[in-house]
């Protein structure tokens, strides 16, 4: 049986009358990846920071590794390699002096936190406020996993990075997932959660509308099909069963979305003159949007769990 | 307490630290260098007895006699400069704290560790105390030294000295509740604002209590009314219930710190 390394109980935060999570029953099982998914404002970062105790509950609880995450938030912490949304660090230290500060607190080896950092090429003896943003970001990777944690909770870890460093990062995440590490992220890159989340969660407006295991959500199959016909299109695609978001474009070609059974549809085609024909398996990104209405994402850089102005979000009234 | 975080702090602040105990040292060195020749121009005195009594009061003067060192000092730094001086320290030190690290975004990183809010706080007032000590320190050794170097005679060193622990007891009561002030907002900039005009106000309460008699009643809460520089250099004793009655206000304050920074929410 799961043991749940996570347990959230009715977990509610409100900023005065703004909702940041509502009524949330969330469970991350001991030695599984969790991706935790949401547009910008879903309550993601709210969800995270409940948990590390940098914020109290409205209402509700939250539990890590069995320890109430108010009540108990440093003996969390002594359990958790936790990466912040925003990474600030301490600019007037050089990377290796950050790295020995932040050993200290739980007295284990900076070692292990120096050979990250080798295998991240990140150069330590230069000070925090000459490094880039890449930089800044794997120096804060390496400072949630030096003590080699058996939770990491991370919010967006591969932000900034390149796609070589994040190749490692995956690299290196594979081998605390062997080791048994549990890991909850939150992500806005629906290909690296889908390469390495064992299963995810979907927030929105401070709610959890799904939790789905990857395997289920690829099994969804979804299609992007493009047909162009020889002479006109056929009017009666539409009425086809599971055939959603047609549009017709130059030169009788047509693309549209297939959830389900792809063969009513290539029988009906069948019977006209079809020049090309293509279908492809939809991205996860496609599959959320289909199957849990997410709105695109904006690009606006806001992060979660900062007190958002009134009007930002609707008011709950659940 | 957090040695860990002590000694990061003090890496971080001791430059800050050193420069206002210099400047303190050079002002002292200033005012002694000058001294004997002050000392020495003709109607002088008069001139400063012609200075309206508020003015005098105003700048936390009781009495212009310039016939000694110890009153040049207190005309010229135990008064006012002093509490200008070492409160801008203080401010700066407290608004880099709790509201200064939430800014920043570097709250985060140390709030993931496993430390106790209260220790985050009393491990960096303890350096914000350190400093307060250091740099009052730094200006009472000066009066010795300098006094010595340009062969002043006439100071009373149990005089400084007790001026020095009444001295640090204020600064640790304006220490309060500008880490309070810290620990409640989000804004540095408004931190520094609200304690400074605190500090002002206290000032104003105790200046108006002379002329006025509300303000008499309300002045046993400010800070200033347990802050006579002068008293405590010209009679060389300790005044103990003054020094007392500040430390229990900063005691007051800082506990309150605790309190607001142990149950508040850390969004950035």
């Amino acid at each position: 049986m799961a043991v749940a390394v996570i347990k959230t109980e009715a977990l509610t935060k409100h900023y005065g009358k703004v909702v940041g999570v509502e009524d949330l029953y969330l469970e991350v099982n001991e030695g599984e990846v969790f991706g935790f998914l949401g547009p910008n404002g879903a309550g993601k970062t709210t969800t995270i920071r409940c948990l590390m105790g940098l914020l109290k509950p409205t209402s509700g609880r939250g539990e890590v590794l069995g320890l109430d995450t108010w009540k108990q938030s440093v003996s969390v912490r002594e359990k958790v390699g936790y990466l912040a949304g925003e990474s600030a660090l301490y600019d007037r230290l050089t990377g290796e002096a950050l790295i020995r500060f932040i050993s200290r607190f739980d007295n284990h080896s900076e070692s292990h936190g120096l050979e990250l950092a080798e295998r991240l090429n990140l150069t330590l003896d230069r000070k925090v406020s000459g490094y880039s943003r890449g930089m800044k970001q794997k120096l804060a990777v390496v400072l949630a996993l030096m003590k080699k944690p058996p939770l990491l909770m991370m919010d967006e870890p591969t932000n900034a990075l390149d796609p070589l460093t994040q190749h490692m990062l995956y690299e290196i995440l594979n081998e605390y997932r062997e080791s048994g590490t549990t890991i909850m992220f939150s992500s806005h890159n629906l290909p690296e959660v889908e390469r390495i989340c064992d299963r995810v969660g979907i927030i929105r407006d401070g709610n959890l509308v799904a939790t789905e295991r990857m395997q289920d959500l690829r099994n969804m199959r979804l299609r992007n099909v493009e047909i162009t016909f020889a002479r006109e299109v056929p009017g009666e695609l539409g009425s086809i069963p599971g055939v959603s978001d047609l549009e017709e474009q130059a030169g009788n070609r047509v693309q549209l979305k297939l959830k389900g059974e792809i063969d009513p549809l290539v029988k009906m085609i069948a019977s006209y003159d079809v020049a090309d024909l293509s279908a492809k398996h939809a991205s996860l990104e496609d599959v959320f949007f289909e199957f849990y209405g997410l709105e695109k994402a904006s690009g606006d850089s806001a992060v979660d769990g900062e007190a958002p102005a009134d009007g930002d979000r609707e008011e709950g009234s659940r | 307490m957090n040695w860990n975080l002590v000694r990061k702090t003090v890496t971080d602040r001791w430059k800050f630290i050193a420069a206002y105990a210099g400047a303190m040292s050079a002002w002292v060195l200033m005012l002694a260098a000058i001294f004997p020749s002050f000392q020495n121009i003709k109607g002088i005195q008069d001139v400063f007895e012609s200075y309206p009594e508020s003015f005098t009061r105003f700048f936390g003067i009781d009495k212009i006699d310039i016939s000694s060192f110890d009153n040049l000092m207190g005309i010229e730094l135990y008064g006012l400069m002093i509490v200008i001086i070492i409160g801008s320290f203080i401010i700066a030190f407290a608004r880099s704290m709790v509201a200064g690290e939430i800014q920043d975004g570097t709250i985060d990183l140390l709030l993931a560790q496993p430390i106790q809010r209260w220790k985050v706080l009393t491990s960096e007032g303890a350096v914000l105390l350190g400093g307060i000590v250091s740099i009052t320190a730094a200006t009472v050794l000066s009066v010795y030294a300098f006094g010595a170097a340009f062969g002043i005679e006439g100071i009373s060193y149990r005089g400084h000295a007790a001026f020095m622990l009444l001295a640090v007891a204020l600064f640790a009561a304006i220490a309060g509740y500008s880490i309070l002030l810290s620990a409640v907002m989000r804004e540095p900039r408004r931190v520094a604002m609200a304690a400074a005009g605190l500090t002002l106000v206290f000032y104003l309460v105790h200046f108006a209590a002379g002329y006025n008699s509300v303000m008499e009643k309300i002045d046993w809460f400010s800070i200033f009314r347990y802050y006579d520089p002068m008293k405590a250099v010209r009679s060389g004793s300790v005044p103990v219930g003054d020094i007392l009655f500040l430390l229990a206000f900063a005691a007051v304050f800082f506990s309150a710190a605790l309190v607001v920074f142990q149950r508040r929410d850390i969004a950035v």
